[in-house]
């Protein structure tokens, strides 16, 4: 006799297991199946070399949605957070280095010795942030407004979020209207004269995404990235996975591993469950997929279920992905030689902003940038098991490194980039490759194949604005799909991808407020 | 009738328009003809602006700058009678792309021979090639909604405003979703994604995707470029009227019969009236001043040059709200093309396709591949021209022989990049003419072999030239880019995008304002139309 639940969920991935969660703690019976081993997804800790562990593929829990870890009460299951924003080394040529603290005060006295131009409008670019951060996180914590149906938009809704957007006054109004299409590039010069600090700040707006810092529409996601940033996991990802595990757990929700899916079942009345590779039936109600939506609709969906022009719109999905990961385990501490204080646990490696858009140039021929950009995260500072005493782990995720390598992923090619890497990141900590004791590099088909999604993106599906502004694709925009209680809860939908575990928080609501009739 | 040279007739006016180019012309008719006593000041020796065909070789008529008339509104042509003013225009009826492989492809006016050519390179894009010409007129529509009105304000509570948005929402619910969804890629995405939603075969997207890049700082694959895809469908539209076209007697013709149109309601044109400044009394404008010290007094003055000359140039930042001088400072210029006219004696031959010369009588487009122009742009933005250029190229000749003498053709190549900013400073740009023009004829060279020993007159234009000549600062051709986020409400400054500037009785009616650039003469005519309707003039 095959299982039977109210709700399957495809992928133990922070997203899926927030569903999981929320689903649950509603008195739902939740099955959540994964496919590897362990779960976590991207945020799961991973050991890459002997008595060295990573601390998963994301860095930055700053994006976590304190809704979510107020609604499944996250804290009493073992999640610790910073007191705010995370600070971050940006590490600039010559091997110099920029400060910038989550405390806004304590960054303009830093900027004030290095950059004493800049010091002064960092007050000004953080106001304009703080002033429109309302608007901005209204769009992260809400469903996205279907731009291909906007006139499905209760009359509620509608006036909330005008009312929201009126508060703003006039002028910031029009600067809502102007900054999200412009170029990060553009609008940080508008305020500082450094283009080392202007490359560090840029630098979440481009990760990830096939988009360099003059690219138009880079600005949203700087935006977002600001607005949505808040206090951090103080132990990363694992420690988010472990603190949802255990709620979801709480709620009753059960978790298998090991646990592929080889298709979705779905007929005339919509989903019904899910047949795993081992062929077991799980019968479900609901089925909420946290994997990216082309292996949704194109993989696990049996074909003619959905309508062709979804099928097609997904083809055209750019899921290419443009990041790859550099683990190295290091004998002794990580020290960078341009910061005053010790110990750094986020580091930014990315040049003046021209090296930054020189860094973007070769993936659109397909080719290794010379000077990748890095983003740095040294997790023993704050989680010293990962390592053997006194040992550092090192994560680097090496952006713009193309995942349709020109003449493929090889182990030269891997050799290669690990070499760049680590050259870039001598220039600012000492003796680095002296003290190297393991090295782990996963290109971005090595991350394809290991998490699963399609092209290796790290968001899922690329923040380009357009695949910000319809995501995934029309007819999906807010979690539901055209078949029946098959909803999607993953970084591929709103509002895209990060530890923030927003898109799944807001599918389970969608389900649990929407989805009534099946759930 | 023409443009006098000199002084004007009279020491005051209803209107003074500053620059004679398509815009300042278009407004000054429009203001004439509603009864108006209007004077047109340009500082060159003949009017058009950008817009202007000179004798550059003797018997030689150039479209110095502007060489298609893309886009210039059919109601604007009907209600100055444009036509009786001399005004013909003739179709462009193909794009011709030549490959280095030797192979290219054409695209005619005729969808059956386009279908074949397409054919050739992938069938599949020939079938999906008049569904994605149908569904690109739709969108048209649409955006001729928006290009024939003075921007929305989405702030505004004001009713007219309201009422505005409102038939945007309109017209927005009457589309499908499918329509809606290529609204929002269209104005989101890159001009090379969005033709990947179509098309397989980059033979034919890199073509049609080099005209979302003209005359902005962006590459094919730079977001935002999508939307100028558009540009190529709002001529179909109004059905009797091809809007993409040569001016008979070269570009300049346009301006000429906008100034005979403006002359015959009774307007007075002067040329070589360069003018040095707004007169302002107590804040508010009651006049200009020219270079040679007289001044002349007006109502109301509209500015056709672009924002950076209109408020650093005309008005002088002394006399302006910092705030807004911020604003001002933002609006990006950056010019990115240049121009190179030839004149030459005889008929360019393509090696990728020889013969009778009908596939050259069009546009010429010289885009290999997505990674070409990615590289040209690539080579901008670190501030140098192209090595390999993006071109666009016309004959004129070809289709109207009077602009040459008998067996001799013009040759005018629009190029880019030729960023304006390069790294040793614009006023270098001078000493990098030549180099600029070589690297653009020794590449067309290994298309056309011959081309540079046809050559009996060559000119270079760099954006440096294009500021300094033509008055368009940094060279852009459109007075501002055409970004989003300087579009509509946005055009040139948040709050001053309806024509009105912060200058009292200063009014703005060049290509900085909505709709923007390209021979269109919208802004001309909206702001005229705007001013009259205020109760300043």
């Amino acid at each position: 006799m095959s299982r039977s639940f109210d709700a399957v969920i495809i992928g133990a991935g922070h997203n899926g297991l927030t569903a999981a969660g929320l689903i649950a703690k509603r008195g739902r019976r939740v099955l959540v199946v994964e496919r590897r081993d362990r779960i976590g997804g991207m945020a799961s800790s991973e050991e890459f070399h002997a008595g060295f562990r990573s601390a998963g593929l994301l860095h930055d829990s700053s994006g976590v949605r304190q809704r979510v870890v107020d609604a499944l009460d996250l804290t009493r299951h073992g999640l610790v957070t910073t007191a705010g924003r995370p600070d971050v080394l940006a590490l600039t040529p010559g091997g110099g280095a920029i400060p910038l603290y989550g405390d806004e005060g304590r960054t303009v006295a830093a900027l004030q010795t290095a950059l004493p131009d800049d010091a002064p409008r960092y007050h000004g670019y953080r106001a304009v942030l703080a002033r429109l951060r309302p608007v901005l996180r209204d769009f992260l914590d809400r469903p996205a407004i279907d731009l291909t149906e906007i006139e499905t938009m209760s009359a509620w809704e509608a006036l909330t979020r005008a009312i929201g957007v009126r508060r703003l006054g006039k002028r910031d109004m029009m600067e809502l209207l102007r900054l999200p299409p412009m170029c990060v590039e553009d609008w940080l010069a508008e305020w500082f004269a450094s283009g080392p600090l202007r490359a560090a700040l840029a630098l979440p707006a481009v990760a990830g995404s096939f988009l360099g810092p003059r690219s138009p529409g880079s600005n949203f996601n700087l935006l977002l990235d600001e607005a949505g940033s808040g206090r951090a996991v103080t132990k990363g990802g694992p420690m988010l996975i472990a603190a949802l595990e255990r709620a979801a757990r709480h709620h009753g929700a059960e978790i298998q591993v090991g646990a592929p899916v080889a298709r979705i079942l779905a007929g005339t009345s919509g989903a019904e469950g899910v047949v795993l590779e081992s062929g077991e039936e799980i019968r479900a109600r609901v089925v909420a997929a946290s994997c990216d939506p082309s292996q949704v609709f194109l993989r696990l969906l049996p074909p003619g279920i959905i309508p062709s022009a979804l099928e097609h719109k997904t083809t055209k999905i750019r899921t290419r992905g443009t990041t790859a990961q550099v683990l190295l385990a290091v004998r002794g501490p990580v020290r960078f030689r341009g910061a005053a204080d010790a110990s750094w646990e986020f580091a930014r490696l990315c040049g003046d902003v021209e090296d930054l858009e020189r860094a973007f140039d070769p993936v659109k021929y397909r080719a290794l940038p010379e000077r990748p950009a890095l983003d740095v995260h040294v997790p023993t500072e704050v989680d010293a098991d990962l390592a053997p005493a006194g040992d550092s782990v090192v994560s680097v995720l090496a952006h713009f490194v193309p995942y349709d390598l020109d003449g493929g992923w090889n182990a030269a090619a891997k050799d290669l980039l690990a070499k760049r890497v680590i050259g870039l990141l001598e220039e600012h900590v000492s003796g680095l490759s002296g003290r190297i004791a393991g090295l782990h590099v996963s290109s971005p088909v090595d991350l394809e194949a290991r998490y699963g999604m399609t092209g290796g993106n790290i968001h899922h599906i690329d923040h380009g604005l357009d695949q910000r502004m319809i995501r995934p694709a029309p007819g999906c925009c807010r979690y539901e799909t055209p078949v029946r209680g098959l909803i999607l809860c993953g970084s591929g939908s709103h509002p895209g991808g990060g530890l923030t575990c927003a898109p799944g928080s807001m599918a389970a609501r969608t389900l649990l407020d929407h989805g009534a009739r099946r759930l | 009738m023409a443009a006098a040279a000199g002084t004007p007739a009279k020491s005051t006016y209803d209107v003074i328009v500053v620059g004679g180019g398509h815009n300042g012309l278009t407004c000054a008719a429009y203001l004439a003809k509603a009864g108006r006593k209007v004077l047109v000041l340009e500082r060159r020796h003949v009017v058009g602006g950008a817009a202007v065909s000179e004798e550059l070789h003797p018997g030689f008529t150039f479209s110095v700058c502007s060489y298609i008339v893309s886009l210039f509104r059919p109601q604007i042509i009907r209600e100055l009678e444009l036509a009786r003013h001399g005004l013909e225009i003739i179709p462009l009826e193909s794009t011709f792309t030549p490959f280095p492989d030797g192979r290219s492809l054409a695209r005619w006016a005729d969808p059956e021979r386009t279908r074949r050519e397409i054919a050739a390179f992938s069938p599949k894009d020939a079938d999906v090639y008049p569904e994605f010409g149908l569904t690109m007129s739709r969108l048209a529509h649409f955006a001729k909604h928006i290009i024939d009105r003075p921007p929305p304000d989405p702030t505004s509570f004001a009713p007219s405003d309201l009422l505005q948005l409102g038939a945007i929402g309109s017209l927005l619910r009457g589309t499908d979703r499918d329509l809606r969804f290529l609204n929002t890629k269209l104005m989101t995405m890159s001009a090379a994604d969005f033709l990947d939603l179509w098309f397989e075969s980059e033979h034919l997207k890199t073509p049609m995707s080099a005209s979302g890049i003209i005359g902005t700082f962006l590459g094919v694959r730079s977001p935002g470029t999508a939307y100028v895809l558009l540009h190529h469908y709002m001529g179909e539209i109004d059905g009797a009227y091809r809007a993409w076209g040569f001016a008979k007697g070269g570009t300049g013709a346009v301006s000429e019969a906008l100034a005979s149109s403006a002359i015959a309601h009774g307007a007075e044109v002067v040329t070589e009236a360069p003018v040095q400044a707004l007169r302002l009394t107590d804040g508010r404008t009651t006049g200009v001043v020219l270079e040679n010290g007289t001044e002349i007094g007006a109502k109301v003055v509209v500015s056709s040059l672009d924002p950076h000359r209109t408020f650093f140039g005309l008005v002088g930042e002394r006399n302006l709200d910092p705030a807004f001088v911020s604003q001002l400072r933002k609006f990006k210029l950056r010019g990115s093309s240049g121009k190179v006219n030839l004149a030459v004696d005889r008929v360019p031959e393509f090696t990728a396709r020889p013969g009778d010369g009908m596939h050259i009588r069009g546009d010429i487009s010289i885009s290999p591949d997505f990674e070409y122009m990615e590289r040209a742009y690539d080579d901008a933005k670190y501030g140098a021209f192209s090595r390999r250029p993006y071109m666009n190229i016309v004959i004129p000749t070809l289709t109207d022989p009077s602009v040459a003498p008998p067996g001799k053709h013009i040759v005018s190549i629009f190029v880019q990049y030729a960023p304006y900013h390069i790294t040793e400073g614009p006023e270098r740009w001078p000493e990098q003419r030549d180099a600029f023009g070589d690297a653009v004829l020794d590449t067309l060279e290994a298309y056309c072999p011959g081309l540079k020993s046809s050559i009996l007159f060559k000119q270079v234009l760099t954006p440096w030239d294009l500021e300094k000549d033509f008055g368009l600062t940094e060279g852009n051709i459109f007075h501002g880019e055409l970004s989003l986020e300087q579009l509509l409400f946005l055009r040139p400054t948040a709050g001053w995008s309806r024509y009105r500037t912060p200058i009292d009785r200063l009014w703005a009616c060049g290509s900085g304002t909505h709709p923007g650039g390209g021979v269109m003469g919208a802004p001309g005519e909206l702001a005229a139309k705007t001013l009259l309707r205020s109760g300043d003039a």
